[in-house]
C-alpha cells in the first residue's frame, strides 16, 4: 500500500512540473508585448527597457520560467495587472467560493447518481429506469451555461422564488441567504456529472446484479438490503474513482456556471480576467485549478488503491 | 508468396465460391436502423446540418441586418418563427447561418485530432521505449487538465477568433484519442499476421500503413464519433464567454452570450440557439452511441 502510494507519488512531481511548464507556455503564447499593457503608449525607450528589466523579460525563457517557478512556489503569483492587487488575494476567496459550489453539486449528483443509478440497475425493464436513461443521456448533452441560462429564466424571471446572480444578496444576509443563491449554480453544475453518474452506477450495478455471489446470497436466503450491501461494497472502488473524476470536472467545468450566475469564484474571476486581458490572474487561476484536478486525482488512485487490493498488486 | 498466402488463407478460394453474402457494412447499416431512437437522431442531425448548408434559400431575411421596430419579437410571431433578437434580426435565420460556424467547430478539431493525435498514438505504440515514453508522458501532462479549461487557458492567451477556438479544442482532443490508438497498436501488434508480415520482411512504413492503421481504423472512428457531441459543446462554451466570433457573426454559443443580456425581458427568445445546441449533441450522442455497439461488436 505505502509502496503504490509513494509510486504515485513520484510521478506526481514530473506532471506538476509539466502542467507548470504548460501554464507558463500560455502566457508566452499571447500575442503582443507584454511591456506595452504596463507602460503608458507615449513611453520613452528608456522607461520600456527600464519595466523589460523589472520583469525579467530580457532574461533567456527557461531563466525567466526558473523565476516564475520559483515564486510560485513561494506563493508569490505576481499582480493583478488591472486590479493592481496580488493574485493570490484575489484568487484565495475564489478558490474557497468555487470549492463550496463544487461540493454542493458533488452532493447533489452523487447523492442522487447512486439513488436512481441502484433503482435502474434493479428495475432496468421499468418505465421510471427508460426515463431515467433519456434524462441521463439529456444531462450528458445539456451544456450547462445553456441550463443556466433556463433556471433563471424559469426560476429567477417567470417565478420569482431564487436569486440569478451573486452570492448574497445587497446588504449581505445570512446563511439561508447564501444557500438561496447556492440553489441554482448548484443544479446547473450537477446535470451532466449526474447524468454520467447515474449511467455508470447503473452499468456497474447491473453487471454486479449478474454475479454468482449474489445469487448465492440469494440463495441462502439473505434480506435484499444485505445484498444490496454487498453488491455496493463490491461496486463501490469503480464508482468512487469515477465520482472522484467528476469532482475535478465540476471544479474545471464550473468557469461557465459561475460566469452566468456571477458566482464569485475562481471560474468568473478567471472570465473577467480574459475579458480585461490580466494574464497573471489568467495564468495562475488556470495554474491552481490544474493543481487541484492533479492532486484529486492522486487522492482518488490512493482511495481506490485502499478500497481494492487488487489495484494495489495490478 | 502466392502460395505461401493460399496456404496462410485456405478459405480465400472457397469463400469466393460460395453464394454472395450480404456485405459486412451492409449488415451493420441494418444493425443500426434497428435502433429506432439513433435512427431518428441520425435524420434530426442531417436535417440540421443540411438546413444550415442552405441557409440563404430557406431564409428570406439577412442575418445581419438589424431592424429597430422588430426588437425581441416572441416566439411565434408572424414571419419570425422564433422570435427576433436584441437587434430585431430573425432568429432562425441567424441559428441556420450560425450553425455552419458552431457544426464546424465541433467537427474540425476532432478531425484533426484523430490525424495528429492517432498519428501520435500510432508511432508511441508502434515504437514502444523511450519514443513511447517521451510521446505519451507529454500527452499525460495535457491530460491532467481539466478539458475546458485548458481550451479556455489556451484560447485566452491566442486571442478571440474562432480558428483559435477550433486549435485549443484540437490540443484538448489530441491527448484523449492518441491513448485510444495507442492502446489498440500496442493490440494489434501482437496479433501473428504483423509478425508474418515482419519475417517476410515488409518494412516498418508498409506494415504501419497496410496493417496498423487498417486495422485500428474504426475502434478509432468510433471514439471520435463520440468526441464530436463533447467538442461542440466545449466550442460553443468558448464562444459563450466570448472567445470566438466577434460581431455581429451569428453563432450558436456567442448569440446566447449575447441574448443573456435580455433574460430578464424575454427569458424564451435568450434560450433559443441553446435548443439547438443541445439537439445537436445529443443527436450525436445518441448517434455515437449506437455505432459503437454496431461497430464495437466483433462478431
Amino acid at each position: 500500500m505505502v509502496a503504490f502510494i509513494s509510486k504515485r507519488l513520484l510521478l506526481f512531481i514530473p506532471t506538476l512540473f509539466g502542467v507548470s511548464v504548460i501554464v507558463f507556455l500560455m502566457l508566452q503564447m499571447v500575442p503582443g508585448d507584454p511591456v506595452n499593457t504596463i507602460v503608458p503608449a507615449d513611453a520613452t525607450e528608456e522607461e520600456r527597457m527600464r519595466v523589460t528589466r523589472e520583469l525579467g523579460l530580457d532574461k533567456p525563457i527557461y531563466v525567466q520560467f526558473i523565476f516564475w517557478l520559483i515564486h510560485m512556489f513561494q506563493g508569490d503569483m505576481g499582480t493583478s495587472i488591472i486590479k493592481r492587487l496580488p493574485v493570490s488575494e484575489l484568487l484565495l476567496p475564489a478558490v474557497g467560493n468555487t470549492l463550496l459550489l463544487a461540493a454542493a453539486s458533488a452532493v447533489v449528483s452523487f447523492g442522487l447518481g447512486l439513488a436512481i443509478g441502484v433503482y435502474s440497475a434493479y428495475r432496468p425493464k421499468s418505465w421510471a429506469a427508460s426515463l431515467f436513461n433519456v434524462l441521463g443521456l439529456a444531462g450528458i448533452g445539456m451544456p450547462n451555461f445553456w441550463a443556466a441560462l433556463i433556471l433563471i429564466g424559469i426560476f429567477s424571471v417567470s417565478l420569482g422564488w431564487l436569486p440569478s446572480s451573486g452570492m448574497q444578496s445587497i446588504g449581505g444576509g445570512g446563511l439561508l441567504d447564501t444557500f438561496r443563491h447556492l440553489i441554482l449554480p448548484t443544479i446547473a453544475a450537477s446535470l451532466t456529472t449526474l447524468g454520467v453518474m447515474t449511467r455508470m452506477v447503473r452499468s456497474t450495478i447491473a453487471g454486479l446484479l449478474q454475479q454468482d455471489f449474489v445469487f448465492a446470497l440469494q440463495a441462502k436466503g439473505a434480506p435484499a438490503g444485505k445484498v444490496l450491501r454487498h453488491v455496493l461494497k463490491n461496486g463501490m472502488p469503480t464508482i468512487l474513482t469515477v465520482a472522484g473524476l467528476q469532482f475535478g470536472y465540476l471544479i474545471g467545468g464550473s468557469v461557465l456556471v459561475e460566469t452566468v450566475f456571477a458566482w464569485p469564484g475562481i471560474g468568473q474571476l478567471i472570465y473577467q480576467a480574459i475579458g480585461q486581458r490580466d494574464f497573471p490572474i489568467v495564468q495562475s487561476g488556470v495554474l491552481v485549478v490544474a493543481v487541484a484536478f492533479v492532486l484529486i486525482n492522486l487522492a482518488v488512485d490512493s482511495l481506490h488503491a485502499v478500497l481494492d487490493p487488487r489495484v494495489r498488486h495490478s | 508468396m502466392a502460395t505461401n498466402v493460399q496456404s496462410i488463407v485456405p478459405d480465400a478460394a472457397s469463400a469466393a465460391s460460395l453464394p454472395k453474402q450480404p456485405s459486412q457494412a451492409a449488415e451493420r447499416w441494418r444493425a443500426f436502423c434497428r435502433r429506432r431512437a439513433a435512427l431518428v437522431a441520425l435524420v434530426i442531425l442531417a436535417a440540421i446540418v443540411l438546413a444550415c448548408i442552405a441557409a440563404p434559400w430557406l431564409s428570406p431575411y439577412d442575418p445581419y441586418a438589424g431592424n429597430v421596430k422588430e426588437r425581441l419579437l416572441p416566439v411565434g410571431s408572424a414571419g419570425h418563427l422564433l422570435g427576433t433578437d436584441e437587434q430585431g434580426r430573425d432568429l432562425l435565420t441567424r441559428i441556420l447561418y450560425g450553425g455552419r460556424l458552431s457544426l464546424l467547430s465541433g467537427i474540425v478539431p476532432v478531425m484533426i485530432a484523430v490525424i495528429l493525435g492517432g498519428g501520435l498514438g500510432i508511432i508511441a505504440g508502434y515504437f514502444k521505449g523511450i519514443v513511447n515514453t517521451l510521446i505519451m508522458r507529454t500527452l499525460d501532462i495535457l491530460f491532467s487538465f481539466p478539458a475546458i479549461l485548458l481550451a479556455i487557458g489556451i484560447s485566452a492567451s491566442l486571442g478571440p477568433g474562432i480558428s483559435n477556438i477550433i486549435i485549443s479544442a484540437t490540443i484538448v482532443f489530441i491527448p484523449p484519442i492518441a491513448r485510444i490508438a495507442e492502446t489498440a497498436v500496442k493490440e494489434v501488434k501482437k496479433e501473428e499476421y504483423i509478425e508474418a508480415a515482419l519475417s517476410s520482411g515488409a518494412g516498418t512504413g508498409l506494415i504501419i500503413r497496410f496493417h496498423v492503421v487498417n486495422n485500428i481504423f474504426s475502434r478509432l472512428f468510433v471514439y471520435s464519433t463520440t468526441q464530436i457531441g463533447i467538442c461542440l459543446m466545449l466550442a460553443s462554451g468558448l464562444s459563450f464567454l466570448g472567445l470566438g466570433v466577434s460581431p455581429p457573426t451569428p453563432e450558436w454559443g456567442f448569440m446566447l452570450n449575447n441574448l443573456k443580456q435580455v433574460i430578464f425581458i424575454d427569458p424564451i427568445v435568450t434560450i433559443v440557439p441553446g435548443i439547438f445546441i443541445f439537439i445537436t449533441s445529443l443527436a450525436l450522442n445518441i448517434v455515437s452511441d449506437a455505432l459503437s455497439d454496431v461497430l464495437d461488436s466483433k462478431g
